[in-house]
């Protein structure tokens, strides 16, 4: 499984990310999710989100991840994308893509991914009123 | 022994701090040693039972025996995404 993975202070381009795309002749699902700063944040008003990394840490435990998700389904290639620093409202914060043969492994395995980085991954957020 | 402990996101401005070094005897356990943190950073006490503890860039449990060059990292529950 191929694997790519940024922790990038720099806004998130999907444009440059889905031309990037290299799927073999055998996938048939690219799903893809991007994660968007809210402008309401616990409940209060904010303009920006500043995310902060643990980044060895991270990058050690994404892999961790991703050999899991390889275990689990035949992926050809997963690419992540979280930013840290300030991101402001309406910017995205997090995207991921899941190359598959099949929409529902492809499915399966992005949600896995989002849900487990939630879970374990150390990147904390704290918003800017 | 000394251990260099790390603190990640609201836990730097509990104890007003990013690093310090703990004593602690040889054997001791990360419990031990979050206790240790708690008496002297007490405002990590309301934060004991969600506190996530590391070894180096691996997730540990209380039980986990330190050793002299150990790094070790505490911070809150992570909020990626």
């Amino acid at each position: 499984m191929r694997r790519e993975l940024q922790i990038t202070r720099e806004p998130i381009t999907e444009t440059s990310l889905v031309n990037a795309r290299q799927m073999s002749a055998g996938m048939g699902a690219a799903v893809y999710f991007t994660g968007v700063v809210r402008v309401q944040e616990e409940g209060r008003d904010i303009h920006a989100i500043d995310y902060e990394a643990f980044e060895e840490m991270a990058r050690h435990q994404f892999e961790l991840l991703f050999q899991q998700m390889e275990k689990r389904w035949p992926i050809e290639s997963v690419r992540l994308v979280h930013r840290i620093g300030v991101v402001k409202v309406n910017e995205a914060s997090l995207w991921v893509e899941v190359v598959a043969p099949h929409r529902g492994e492809a499915f399966a395995a992005c949600q896995f991914l989002i849900d487990e980085m939630k879970r374990l991954v150390p990147i904390w957020k704290k918003p800017i009123a | 022994m000394t251990i260099q402990v790390h603190f990640y996101s609201y836990f730097k401005e509990l104890t007003g701090t990013e690093r310090v070094m703990q004593e602690l005897p040889d054997g001791s356990t990360l419990g031990e040693l979050h206790r240790q943190l708690i008496v002297r950073f007490p405002k990590l006490e309301p934060m004991r039972k969600s506190t996530l503890l590391a070894v180096g860039v691996e997730y540990q449990g209380l039980d986990h025996i330190l050793q002299d060059t150990d790094e070790v990292s505490l911070f809150p529950p992570v909020q990626g995404g």
